[in-house]
């Protein structure tokens, strides 16, 4: 009989043992009636040989080694019923465990899918990435700090050859996030869409050890001049796009305007070579790659755009493969004449582990991320002290219980079992209930990270890994502050336990469960001055004067080079732009330029004043039409904007920013009828007709530290293409989407728009990630008071209950109402006071710790202390009234009498 | 009652005595302690506390195996006896038991001075 049966036949095996102990005793019996003895004295005689049947029967029991499983299920059923009786107390310990531990959950499932987690290729590990940053998108020339993780194709051909190392070395674009392609599927009648679409070389899969879910994969012999243009979709996309139709492979998409085939679908799971918001919908091969996408530059040996990661042979060690590397590219950078034989000397390469592929994200949200770790973990370490607090206050009310027990004869061993069991059963609900806290936390958060359709390889899914965290802090939370009140109710002498009883009159929490509550206060005061510091971080980054003009501002983007426009024709098209746009009823203005304010782009130039190379800075340029000032509300300060007169055929011209005059002339010195250069090659100079105002383009931490200059649109100019219309209407206009839409449909099918948005928009989603870590933190502040909150008002109230025969006592001698009220209230205040003058320092200390997250703060503002202080004092009193109230409405005849 | 006749059993002997009566023929729990009473003459006393644990257990460790039969008074007994792996178990241990006893026989053989 194994063990399971025995265990499941426990009602047979019971009789059984039962039938044989009574014919054993009948037997008994019987013989010694035949030896004479009368069957009374009989009986009696061998009761006293037999002994304790039960102590026999539990020995017997024992013996199956079920009964440890049986006295569990006890426990448990008997622990269920405990918590089934006190509601309050289940429900505010579940609630607890469910945020502290739910909280904790979400950031861990965000930390290890962003920071933790390798991609789904073969082997991860054995993949090394060349290069430690993650540059974006294309540069040139020598690096300040000499270290490289960008490289051109001619220089990542030369060092494949040069290293046998690698059992495969691949390239993939940098930042492709930047490159939409235009896709049309072939003989279907929708608008060309914006799709993403990522160059890769052509042993990219190869290297990955990737199987086709569909076709085949892009190979060698597809990345070759001359070879028919090809591409492998994604698996996402196969599936929401072409809900996962097999007719797409082998099918002729339009891409930017050319005619490429997808031979197959990546394998379901693979995002591409870097966590981003924007994987790729479409790999291409490296050689195929038009001038339409920029392939001109990309085949420009001094243009960095690949990041190279290679699979390492077993064996290879990374040390001496980043020397050789790094000699390699100084090989290669020496004849080129911008570098100089100090740029030489510094040039090296240092090797990243690969398994994670490119880690752009990794870079920007790390910090966030980590911040968010500590803030969770302190709300943790508030839910815990409320647990303890929660399990002390019931451990003492159960003394009583106890010592009723232990008298009866219970085990001490057995008591603390089933103490324990009962918290870890808690523990287990709450740990269930922070799994479906996380589920949702995780959803929300990405949503405030990534708001709007971006596609971030993320499932908010708890992994294993965060469930086992979960039950893991939760068994932790349970066994540490179950066994302490466990102890403390099994170790007390029973006779003394029940003398006493209920009847103490003295003392109200102890020591411990004071200091928890003080604790919570002074956690929770860190956490309020931190919510209030980055919400005010957000306010001032929100209210920074950005010198532009949002109101029924709408700004669309498309490319025009996707769309097949050449050098000679797109002058043409900013015409008709303009023109076409300007018919729409309700359009006041019509901006065209390559970008826009708060768009986030920045393409920096070494700019010069003509006859002082030693005055020079680096600046930005964007091309814009006449109106484009006006559309974007920067008002000009000096001389004239950009006007219809400036033509290819008229002077070299342009309109700088403040910053710009700042960084390039003297105080008081006017800029107008000044020339300067920009870039490298000795191109046609800039004639200063006007200045404008420093509107903010990328970040406004930089503003005033931005110079930039303004060419008008049709001429010669380091800028592509002009990608951005801003339209200002008279008043707010619903269908602007669908209007431009169909007006660029009009002017050319193939032009699609890549993104529609209203200039406020636009501005907000410069600020998500501030506005998420504020939001994070005012929810996690909120979360830390409420838990404090509660703790406090637990203590209280648990005060006010052992103190209650002392209350009557008071109140029958004169006490009045108010006096027991402020007598409450006061303690409930002391603790908070005192967590107040531990926390507001740690607080300070925290500051220093986040200063670079925040924006114009170095220390804590008096708003957010005050801010902070009043919060908890206002709950703390919450707290306190409650029980203070109920202490004082105490009949004092039936508290006396209640002893 | 014959306490002081007593022998307090080392550990596993006890399993080995039930085994061996249970060895001969069927046999309940009542006759396997009369049974042990009678053939240690009257020396050694089974308590019930410790012979009905022990018979489960080495039911439980399957070198025993009970089926419920009436006796000759017509009751329901439970009638233990052993399996094949008991009998090769008691004959391993008997054999261990003696090699055991010849052993400290030996060196206990013949008095020592203090010891009568």
């Amino acid at each position: 009989m194994s063990w399971l049966q025995r265990l499941l036949s426990r009602k047979q095996l019971e009789s059984d043992l039962d039938k044989e102990l009574r014919f054993h005793f009948e037997t008994q019996v019987a013989d010694k009636i035949r030896s004479g003895i009368p069957e009374n004295e009989a009986r009696r005689l061998a009761r006293l040989e037999f002994g304790g049947i039960d102590q026999i029967k539990e020995n017997c029991r024992e013996r199956r080694g079920t009964l440890w499983f049986e006295s569990f299920l006890q426990d448990v059923g008997y622990g269920l019923r405990q918590l089934r009786k006190a509601p309050g107390f289940t429900f505010t310990a579940v609630l607890t465990l469910a945020l502290g531990i739910g909280a904790n959950a979400t950031i861990f499932t965000l930390v290890n899918a962003v920071l933790l987690r390798n991609l789904p290729v073969v082997d991860p590990k054995s993949l090394v990435r060349l290069g430690d940053r993650a540059d974006c998108c294309q540069n040139s020339g020598p690096k300040s700090d000499g270290s490289y993780s960008m490289f051109s194709t001619q220089t990542y051909e030369q060092l494949k050859r040069t290293t046998p190392e690698f059992e495969e070395l691949a390239a993939m674009q940098a930042g492709f996030e930047n490159r939409a392609v235009v896709v049309r599927r072939d003989g279907s009648q929708e608008a060309a869409k914006p799709r993403m679409g990522e160059f890769i070389s052509g042993n990219y899969f190869g290297m990955f050890g990737l199987q086709p879910a569909k076709g085949r994969l892009i190979s060698d012999s597809d990345d070759v001049a001359g070879a028919t243009p090809v591409a492998a979709m994604s698996f996402a996309t196969w599936k929401n796009v072409y809900g996962e139709n097999d007719s797409v492979v082998g099918a002729t998409f339009w891409m930017n305007t050319k005619p490429v085939t997808v031979i197959g679908v990546a394998p379901e799971g693979f995002y591409g070579d870097r966590m981003s918001s924007t994987p790729p919908d479409f790999y291409l091969p490296i050689a195929t790659m038009p001038d339409e996408m920029g392939g001109k530059g990309m085949r420009d040996p001094t243009q960095n755009w690949l990041d190279l990661i290679g699979r390492v042979k077993p064996g290879v060690a990374v040390v001496p493969l980043q020397q050789k590397l790094s000699a390699e590219l100084k090989r290669i950078y020496a004849p080129d004449p911008h570098f100089s034989a100090a740029d030489i000397a510094k040039v090296h390469l240092v090797l990243t582990a690969g398994g994670a592929g490119t880690q752009s994200m990794q870079e920007n949200y790390a910090s966030n991320l980590k911040l968010l770790m500590w803030i969770a973990g302190l709300v943790l370490m508030i839910a815990c002290a409320n647990i303890a607090n929660l399990l002390l206050v019931r451990g003492m009310q159960r003394k009583a219980e106890m010592s009723v027990r232990t008298a009866l004869g219970a085990m001490r061993t057995r008591i603390v079992r089933q103490l324990l069991t009962e918290s870890l059963l808690l523990a287990g609900i709450g740990g269930l209930a922070a799994l479906a806290v996380s589920y949702g936390g995780a959803r929300m958060l990405l949503m405030l990270a990534f708001p709007g359709d971006q596609h971030l390889p993320i499932s908010s899914r708890p992994s294993i890994e965060v469930l086992g965290f979960a039950v893991c802090v939760a068994l932790i939370t349970g066994v540490l502050f179950g066994v302490a009140p466990s102890f403390i109710g099994a170790k007390a002498p029973p006779a003394d336990a029940l003398r006493n009883g209920t009847r103490a009159t003295a003392g109200g929490a102890s020591l411990l469960q004071r200091g928890l509550v003080v604790l919570q206060a002074a956690l929770s005061v860190v956490l309020l001055v931190g919510a209030g510091l980055f919400s005010q971080s957000l306010g001032k980054l929100q209210h920074t004067e950005m010198k532009l003009e949002s109101k029924n501002r709408y700004i669309l983007h498309i490319n025009a080079q996707a769309a097949g426009y050449k050098d000679e024709q797109v002058n043409a098209l900013y015409r008709t732009l303009e023109e076409r746009f300007h018919e729409i009823p309700g359009v006041v203005k019509v901006g065209v330029s390559t970008f826009t304010p708060m768009e986030g782009n920045d393409d920096g130039y070494g700019v010069h004043l003509v006859g002082q190379p030693g005055i020079q800075t680096s600046a930005t340029n964007i091309i814009v039409n006449a109106e484009y000032f006006d559309s974007v509300g920067t008002h000009v300060l000096m001389g004239r904007g950009i006007t219809a007169h400036d033509t290819a055929t008229s002077p070299h011209v342009a309109v700088v920013n403040e910053d710009f005059v700042k960084a390039l002339f003297k105080p008081g010195e006017s800029p107008i009828g000044h020339r300067f250069s920009a870039g490298d090659e000795p191109a046609q100079p800039y004639e200063i007709v006007g200045v404008v105002e420093g509107t903010s383009y990328t970040d406004v931490r930089r503003n005033g530290k931005r110079p930039m200059y303004f060419g008008p649109l049709t001429q010669p100019s380091e800028a592509g293409y002009a990608g951005a219309i801003v339209v200002e209407t008279s008043h707010p206009m619903s269908d602007m989407e669908s209007t431009a839409r169909r007006t660029l449909m009009e002017i050319n099918s193939n032009l699609a728009i890549q993104k529609f948005e209203t200039f406020d928009a636009q501005i907000a989603s410069r600020f998500t990630h501030e506005r998420m870590l504020s939001t994070l933190m005012k929810l996690f502040g909120g979360l830390a008071l409420l838990l404090a909150t509660v703790g406090l008002y637990g203590v209280t109230s648990y005060t006010v209950a052992r103190r209650t025969s002392e209350i009557g006592i008071r109140m029958a001698l004169g006490a009045d109402r108010t006096g027991v009220v402020a007598m409450i209230l006061r303690s409930a205040l002391l603790q908070t006071l005192f967590g107040l003058v531990i926390g507001i320092p740690v607080a300070f200390y925290g500051v220093t710790l986040v200063k670079s997250q925040l924006y114009e703060l170095t220390t804590v503002s008096s708003d957010a202390l005050l801010m902070a202080v009043a919060m908890l004092l206002a709950a703390a009193c919450v707290a306190g009234v409650i029980p203070a109230r109920g202490a004082a409405s105490v009949d004092p005849v039936r508290a006396l009498r209640s002893e | 009652m014959k306490t002081e006749n007593r022998f307090d059993l080392p550990q596993g002997t006890l399993d080995l005595l039930i085994m061996r009566v249970v060895a001969l023929a069927p046999i309940h729990g009542y006759a396997i302690a009369q049974r042990i009473q009678q053939m240690s003459r009257e020396a050694l006393q089974v308590q019930q506390g410790s012979l009905y644990p022990a018979l489960h257990r080495l039911e439980y460790k399957k070198l025993l195996v009970a089926k419920w039969q009436p006796t000759e008074t017509g009751r329901e007994a439970k009638y233990y006896e052993l399996t094949a792996r008991g009998r090769a178990y008691l004959k391993d241990e008997t054999e261990n038991w003696k090699r055991l006893t010849d052993v400290v026989g030996l060196i206990l053989k013949g008095t020592v001075e203090g010891i009568s």
